[in-house]
């Protein structure tokens, strides 16, 4: 036991949990008996014996668990062990439960931790679904559907989607831009255990006196900051988030720019690597400014400064413009990754070179310069600034059109292309299109000052954010689930079973969320667990989709639990894709390749006959080398 | 030929030999793009808390900034500023010698600038203590605390790596190789940063 204790691990971390939560506890105890203050504070307003060991808990695990010891050898001027390379790598399934430097295992660490705070995010929809299916108070009162509503939208957006991505491009981003891990795989580790951290913190909010933060996920001043305790379980939660997010996107930048394979150049990049790259790029310039508004109100809180408090001389609405500067951006880091996923399906299974590859990468970029224009199109009725709702509006339409030109560039890359729909990836893909184009078209409506003065609030945001986060991210979410499982997993997921959950969840989608539009128009207000009874018979149909589409992702999780487990060995390249990580085996090498690849074309010469992305390391070096230009002439594969 | 790159399904044998060596694409060091990349998300952090001071000062159209009878310690803020700022060229200082192989240097320079960096700090808490108002009066008194105490964390964590410097050029760890010296080019690249910081923190609210 004592050695197991020595050893990182959950012994160590578990220990290191309960002296992180002393030490924080004793540090509010010493520093309120050092200012004469009453040492234990019967008449709570900030509860800081309560919030700071919440701050120093998940670093006392991660320090037992392991994270920052080579760190603690480095700082105290040891000489730093040689690497052995036993903290890379899984070869039981208790290695996916260790502090583990492998980007694979990390990969798969984040999805599946991402798809249980799904589930958890899912079932918290569910319930209020439940009780708004009708009119009046039936299962929750009006206080916990604002918690639910609230974590429902945080676990999702800061527990699913951002990091999901994450998961996907951390699993296939170095085998396909041929490096043999990320740039700075312990940091990548520690990013992915801060994950789990925020999870437990915001779940952890619902046993807080007063319930869990119930502000929306926006939290909006001043309303959080008189909120009862569960705020600050949000405040603190999205800086564990946020951390976790800043440090993968700084560890992909760097990945990209400086290990690509030989011959990579800018333009030979698959276009999930310039997703990601785009992506970074928002999540190291914007994150930073949650991280900033959520300190404000979290000050504002505890330490009783006046930020947002206007008798104060602070200014409300600055945390409007300060948050959104943030969360606009934010829908674009969910979003962006989704399109590379979707680029690489379609142009596989289309068996199509993506069309215009170059201007597909350029809207990439000319979107993360635009989404720092337009957060203000989300304060048109808060009272901002006049002058600034035209030019946010016209921003707003701008950053449509590098977005329309990926669409077209899907469907461009889809005309006279030899479609295959064996794969439930390709339908996902499909789905996608046509969904997102809808909430697309939805964001533009909202975009323009009138109609969003006339929807403000109502279920029309609603079901456009829905559109776009589920029609759009979640599907390319599944997408990109099912198009790399065989290489992730080694076997083949049930096809049949994906076709159940593909058609489940897009008719549970159009018949959940359509409707919100329809009764949104009608004004039936957001955020409110009671309503006017004659919008009964639209929730009550979306209650009921929502409940079969709640169903239907059951399907999924038994299909992929047990193809995990059971399901036909997968070659290495079912899909015959060309990129980099099908050439290697499934699930590939513990170190990705033996040697560099070497890249010697683009990766979407679908169709040109004898055409190669990369030559792999061992492979003959007199192997004829077909000289390769980009092209987007398909011809018959 | 193909077998020993691709069907390397025995996992248990590959833990003998270590990766390949990624083929570097760009010319910049990893560690250096790395800090460079994070001092943007910091500067982007203290973006936001410049945010809340603009619309503070200005979009809140206070009576007077700084409110009536609260006089700023400009001229010790001045000489702190000094301090903080000739700090950089002693760490700059310390990674040319040991550029030049010259540990005596490395060493000098280094400890100066934690000693000035320390002084820094040390000034600062004084003056918290003595300036006569707290983060809880007005919202003037909550971004002064909050800019500045940005600031001040900065310095602290600056400080913690430069002791990690310290100790390890005490037992004479670096070399002339790029290589060898990251372990001060790094802090010292981030030091640049919090001093830059500063000059910017102090010019929004002791000057203008």
């Amino acid at each position: 036991m004592a050695a197991a204790i020595r050893q990182p691990g959950w012994y160590r971390g578990a220990l290191g949990a309960l002296l992180g939560a002393a030490f924080g506890f004793g540090l509010v105890v010493a520093l309120r008996a050092i200012s004469g203050l009453d040492v234990f504070q019967t008449e709570q307003t900030g509860y800081p014996h309560v919030i700071v060991p919440l701050i120093t808990t998940p670093f006392g695990f991660l320090f037992g668990f392991g994270a920052f010891d080579y760190w603690f050898r480095w700082a105290a001027g040891k000489p730093t062990v040689p690497e052995d390379h036993s903290g890379h790598g899984a070869t039981k399934w208790q290695d996916y439960f260790r502090f583990n430097t492998d980007h694979k295992v990390i990969g798969t660490q984040y999805v599946v931790t991402t798809l249980f705070f799904f589930l958890i995010g899912g079932l918290l929809a569910l319930l209020m679904r439940a009780e708004l299916a009708q009119p009046g108070d039936q299962i929750v009162a009006a206080n916990t559907f604002n918690g639910l509503f609230s974590t429902h939208a945080v676990v999702m957006i800061f527990l699913f989607i951002i990091p999901v991505f994450a998961g996907l491009a951390n699993y296939v981003l170095p085998l396909m831009i041929g490096a043999p891990d990320m740039a700075f795989p312990r940091l990548n580790a520690l990013s992915f255990w801060l994950l789990p951290m925020a999870g437990i913190i915001f779940l952890a909010s619902f046993l807080a006196p007063g319930g869990s933060f119930d502000a929306g996920w926006t939290g909006y001043a001043p309303l959080s900051t008189g909120a009862p305790l569960g705020q600050s379980f949000f405040n603190i939660g999205v800086q564990f988030a946020g951390a976790s997010s800043i440090a993968t996107a700084l560890n992909f930048l760097v990945t990209i720019i400086t290990m690509r394979a030989p011959g990579m150049n800018l333009w030979r990049m698959p276009l999930l690597v310039w997703a990601n790259l785009s992506t970074s790029l928002l999540v190291v310039g914007a994150t930073p400014f949650i991280a900033g508004a959520q300190f404000m109100v979290f000050f504002d809180r505890i330490l009783g400064m006046n930020f947002f408090n206007f008798l104060q001389g602070g200014d409300v609405i600055s945390y409007q413009h300060i948050f959104w500067f943030y969360s606009h951006p934010a829908v674009y880091i969910m979003m962006l990754p989704g399109f590379g996923i979707i680029s690489e399906i379609i142009s596989t299974h289309a068996r199509k070179p993506v069309f215009g590859y170059r201007l597909m990468a350029l809207a990439l970029i000319g979107i993360v310069v635009l989404s720092y224009s337009v957060w203000a199109h989300h304060m048109f009725v808060a009272g901002m600034f006049s002058w600034l709702r035209v030019p946010i509006m016209i921003t707003t339409m701008l950053i449509a059109v590098p977005t329309g030109i990926k669409v077209f560039s899907w469907l461009g890359t889809l005309f006279y292309g030899k479609i295959h729909t064996y794969s439930t990836a390709m339908l996902f893909a499909l789905a996608f299109i046509v969904t997102f184009t809808i909430g697309g078209i939805s964001g533009v409506m909202l975009g323009m000052i009138p109609i969003d003065i006339h929807v403000s609030d109502t279920y029309f945001v609603v079901a456009h954010i829905h559109f776009v986060l589920f029609g759009g991210s979640v599907f390319t979410i599944f997408a990109g689930i099912y198009h790399w499982f065989p290489k992730m997993t080694g076997r083949m997921y049930d096809e049949r079973l994906g076709r159940v959950h593909f058609w489940g969840t897009v008719v549970g989608t159009w018949f959940t969320f359509i409707p919100m539009h329809w009764i949104g128009m009608d004004g039936m207000p957001r955020r409110v667990a009671d309503y006017a009874t004659q919008y009964g018979d639209w929730n009550l149909l979306i209650s009921v989709s929502a409940f079969v589409l709640g169903a239907v992702q059951l399907v999924f999780l038994y299909n992929m639990i047990v193809s995990w487990r059971f399901g036909p060995k997968a070659g290495d390249n079912p899909w015959r894709a060309n990129s980099i990580e099908w050439l290697v085996s499934s699930p590939p090498p513990v170190f990705n390749f033996d040697e560099i690849p070497r890249v010697v074309g683009g990766p979407y010469e679908y169709g040109t006959p004898g055409a190669r992305h990369a030559i792999m390391g061992g492979e003959d070096e007199g192997a004829e080398v077909p000289k390769t230009k980009p092209s987007t002439v398909a011809a018959p594969s | 030929m193909e077998s020993a790159s691709i069907a390397a399904h025995g996992h248990v044998d590959d833990h003998h030999h270590g990766p390949p060596e990624a083929h570097q694409s760009a010319r910049i060091d990893r560690t250096i793009l790395g800090i460079l990349l994070f001092i943007l998300s910091e500067v982007m952090l203290f973006g936001a808390f410049f945010a809340a001071y603009f619309f503070l000062r200005v979009v809140a159209e206070p009576s007077s900034w700084p409110p009536e009878g609260v006089e700023l310690p400009v001229l010790i803020a001045g000489i702190n500023t000094c301090i903080l700022v000739s700090s950089s060229f002693t760490i700059h200082y310390a990674l040319e010698a040991i550029k030049h192989n010259n540990h005596r240097g490395l060493k000098l320079g280094l400890t100066t600038t934690w000693l000035l960096g320390a002084t820094f700090l040390f000034i600062q808490i004084n003056e918290y203590i003595h300036i006569g108002f707290t983060p809880r009066d007005g919202a003037f008194g909550s971004i002064f605390f909050s800019l500045t105490g940005l600031h001040g964390a900065h310095v602290f964590v600056g400080l913690l790596l430069l002791t990690f410097a310290n100790i390890r050029a005490y037992r004479g760890h670096f070399g002339p190789e790029q290589k060898d010296h990251l372990g001060v080019e790094v802090p010292g690249i981030y030091w640049h940063f919090v001093d830059i910081m500063w000059i910017i923190v102090f010019l929004a609210v002791y000057i203008i």
